[in-house]
């Protein structure tokens, strides 16, 4: 429990013109599980991925696993974005592939060139990939193309891809936010069992503010690309949920 | 995703009659099961066909190569750092990239008009509507109209150009009715997809506050597919340029013209000087159509984004432009189309209709028509293999190096590299499908024996420049999302390659490799009207001979072939998918 998993300092990015983040300051440590939330175009998306190190920050300092993004060779960045899963929103798998593939993907980082390009033909460890799938709930869908599974079963394969990963660091940018309800509970209550299971450090981008207040310790709110707070669940209050989203909708009619 | 790929697909030059169609639900379980299956015998059978193609078309036999050829071949590409270059010459090249430039203008205007026309006609949309009743002659409008675009769709420009030039001899109204009767088919069947496509919502309000069909269709549908047509316009527009120097090989005047001349006295220094002038017209040409089109897609994309419909200033500066092109065009190639109404081509016309029909099978006997027929499917298969496989070697490098851009690796070195691969290939590509397939077989020529291989070869070479330009395309066109997924798990770029990029670009590339096939059989004709072997050679002979019931003949059985290989490819696209 030495050094924090993520330490961002100052950490902004900008597209072109438009600021994205600003000034964050935020640090994981081992074993927490944070929720972030804020309204839409508050920059979670970019957050996640200045965490996992495809986007790169425009300015202040990016530490992962010890590893400084700004200043480390591409090879140490793989090494250190290989230990950190992602779950993404849109699933992002590749549809044309059959599920297996789609699993084994989480093992890239640590595959050589070869075994990947092999695995494509003859699938590679089949059992781990077995047992991934089983424990997401799917175990029956091992060769089925990804694209014809349902949206539950494509966020479920690509949980499994993360498993496989083994990652010491699971990020999730709004989960379930593109399946419905019923669904969406089952896949938070998968994600947090399995981040106390094997005791990974999870944060999680969310929309839905019941869920993350309801199943997380530490909420980070998120608004216009700066952090409005960062507190453990018990101390937050709810004018400062409200104050949030309230923001936003003074704004928006513009 | 599924509406994403429509959309392109109907921006990309893709003439698939799947685009209106929804996509099937997805199928589980014994469904899939039957698609493995079905995809798995499609591709036994895509196999040998290759073979035996390989085979009729020679390869692997001897006499071949011409060996004593190589020493022309050889001072030909020597010729290009001494292109003729005098003022006299040039002079004259610039004319004819001037008339070329012109046919393709004029041609496009006319396909764009034949395609607004044909398109709202043979529209979904346009018999939809109006009284249920009378369904059965709605369906019927419908089908006619489809139908009616069919023949002239299957018909080479150079086919049109050759009967338009026995018509009303030498005369710029050749070109322009040559480009623009099988483009305006081809294009009228992209727009009523297109307007298939777009919400009907609108117009089914206005047609029921009581408007007219056409003002319901000027207010309600067009309006939102119009930008779409012309920036698909666009892309026929640099078509139209190859087109228009085909032309010229067959006698309508211009670049291909001057080509012709040039290579009949084997001066090497000016066939490079007219080379280099069609590559540059064909390289602006490519230029402003890429820039509009491009411009178009990002419009979509904004208002998919919910941004709203802006105007774009590039694609009205364009039209604009083209407008004024047009009418200057017009005026320098002398365009008068009164001559579409004199009673001397009209006679003309008539006189060769009437000793074409009733068609007859002549010298060949109906066994050696089949013979050409396969010898001509056998030629466009090896063409479109070879194509296929050099264009998705040169897709690669040939697409924009994007996927790095929000990305933290890659050192200065390396994006260096990447640009410079992409630049080099890229003009590789443009150069081979600036120079028509006729060119590539006469020079083919010098070092093969004639037959249907070099036909093949050269074909395969100018598809490869197109093929190569489409998938290189569809791999910028792909989901970034599911790349930057694998590459957050520390993949390197080459294993994403190898799980991203390959399987999701892979139906896409066989589909325009598909797409390409059904232009290939068509364009047979142009290799075999310079000696390259199959149905186009049996018709360039019979034309040149007044055989005109035999021409018909062949015609008809060149159409009957490209509808075999449309529906096949139909058949095949739809299981890949």
């Amino acid at each position: 429990m030495s050094s924090p998993i993520f330490a961002l300092s100052g950490v902004g990015v900008r597209y072109g013109k438009n600021t994205a983040l600003a000034g964050v300051d935020l640090t994981v440590e081992p074993g927490e599980r944070v929720a972030i939330i804020g309204p839409s175009g508050a920059g979670k998306s970019t957050l996640i991925g200045v965490l996992n190190g495809t986007i790169a920050a425009t300015s202040g300092e990016v530490t992962a696993l010890g590893c400084d993004y700004r200043r480390a060779s591409a090879r140490e960045i793989r090494k250190s974005q290989r230990r950190v899963g992602t779950i993404h929103q849109r699933f992002d798998l590749v549809e044309q592939l059959r599920t297996v593939h789609n699993v084994n993907a989480g093992r890239l980082g640590s595959w050589p060139f070869w075994k990947a390009a092999l695995s494509l033909l003859l699938p590679r460890d089949v059992q781990r990939v077995q047992a991934a799938l089983d424990r997401v709930g799917i175990g029956d869908k091992l060769h089925h193309r990804t694209g014809d599974l349902s949206g539950g079963e494509q966020q479920r394969v690509a949980i499994a891809r993360v498993l496989v990963q083994d990652p010491v660091m699971i990020l999730a940018d709004e989960p379930v936010a593109s399946i419905d309800p019923a669904r969406g509970r089952e896949i938070m209550s998968l994600l947090l069992e399995l981040s106390a299971e094997v005791g990974v450090t999870l944060l999680a981008c969310l929309h839905d503010v019941e869920m993350a207040l309801g199943s997380f310790e530490r909420v980070v709110g998120l608004r216009a690309g700066q952090i409005a707070f960062d507190k453990k669940r018990a101390d937050l209050t709810d004018d400062e949920v409200d104050a949030l989203y309230a923001f936003e909708r003074a704004t928006e009619p513009r | 995703m599924t509406t994403t790929c429509r959309r392109e697909a109907a921006e990309s030059p893709s003439e698939s009659s799947g685009t209106s169609t929804p996509p099937p639900a997805p199928e589980r379980g014994t469904g899939a099961a039957e698609r493995s299956r079905k995809r798995r015998g499609w591709a036994l059978l895509i196999v040998a066909a290759i073979v035996i193609s390989a085979v009729a078309a020679g390869i692997g036999r001897g006499q071949v190569i011409k060996s004593e050829g190589a020493g022309s071949l050889f001072d030909f590409f020597a010729a290009a750092a001494s292109p003729r270059l005098d003022a006299e010459f040039l002079a004259l090249t610039g004319t004819a990239m001037l008339t070329t430039l012109a046919y393709a203008v004029l041609g496009t205007a006319l396909s764009l008009v034949i395609g607004l026309i044909g398109g709202v006609l043979s529209s979904q949309a346009w018999w939809a509507s109006g009284v249920r009743s009378r369904r059965g002659r709605r369906l019927a409008g419908w089908g006619l109209a489809r139908a009616v675009l069919v023949v002239p769709r299957g018909i080479h420009e150079v086919v049109w150009g050759l009967f338009f030039l026995v018509v009303f001899g030498i005369d710029p109204i050749v070109a322009v009715l040559a480009i623009g009767i099988p483009f305006g088919a081809v294009t009228a069947k992209v727009f009523s997809e297109l307007l298939d496509e777009t919400g009907r919502k609108p117009y089914t309000a206005l047609l029921a506050a009581g408007s007219s069909k056409w003002s319901a269709m000027l207010y309600g549908l067009l309006p939102p597919a119009l930008p779409d047509l012309i920036s698909y316009g666009f892309y026929r527009f640099e078509c139209a340029i190859r087109s228009a120097a085909i032309l010229g090989l067959v006698g309508a005047g211009g670049l291909g013209f001057q080509l012709a001349l040039s290579f009949q006295t084997l001066r090497y220094p000016e066939i490079w000087t007219l080379l280099f002038a069609l590559i540059l017209l064909s390289v602006a040409a490519d230029y402003w159509s890429s820039l509009v089109r491009s411009a178009r897609a990002r419009g979509r994309r904004r208002s998919r984004d919910g941004g709203g419909v802006r105007r774009d200033p590039l694609l009205t500066a364009s039209l604009v432009f083209g407008a004024v092109l047009i009418a200057l065009s017009a005026w320098w190639v002398g365009l008068d189309i009164a001559v579409l109404w004199s009673g001397k081509a009209w006679e003309f016309g008539i006189q060769l209709l009437s000793e074409a029909w009733p068609p007859s099978v002549g010298g060949t006997g109906v066994s050696g028509l089949l013979m050409l027929a396969g010898v001509t499917l056998a030629m466009s298969i090896v063409a479109i293999t070879i194509a296929f496989g050099l264009g998705a070697l040169f897709a690669v490098p040939a697409s924009t190096p994007a996927q790095g851009r929000d990305h933290v690796e890659r050192g200065a070195v390396a994006r260096i590299a990447r640009t410079a691969a992409m630049l080099a290939s890229r003009f590789v590509l443009v150069v081979l499908r600036a120079i028509p397939p006729p060119v590539w077989a006469l020079l083919l020529l010098f070092v093969m024996y004639p037959g249907i291989l070099p036909g093949a070869i050269a074909l395969a070479v100018y598809t490869t420049g197109v093929l190569g330009r489409l998938m290189a395309e569809s791999v910028d066109n792909l989901d970034a999302r599911p790349l930057r997924a694998i590459r957050a798990t520390g993949a390197s770029a080459s294993k994403v390659f190898c799980y991203g990029v390959i399987p999701a670009a892979a139906p896409r590339f066989v589909a325009y490799g598909l797409y390409r096939w059904e232009v290939t059989i068509r364009e047979t004709v142009v290799v075999g009207v310079v000696g390259a072997g199959g149905l186009g050679l049996l018709l360039d002979h019979q034309i040149g001979s007044f055989n005109y019931a035999g021409a018909l003949t062949t015609l008809a059985t060149l159409i009957l072939l490209t509808l075999v290989v449309d529906v096949t490819s139909a058949a095949i696209r739809r299981s890949v998918r």
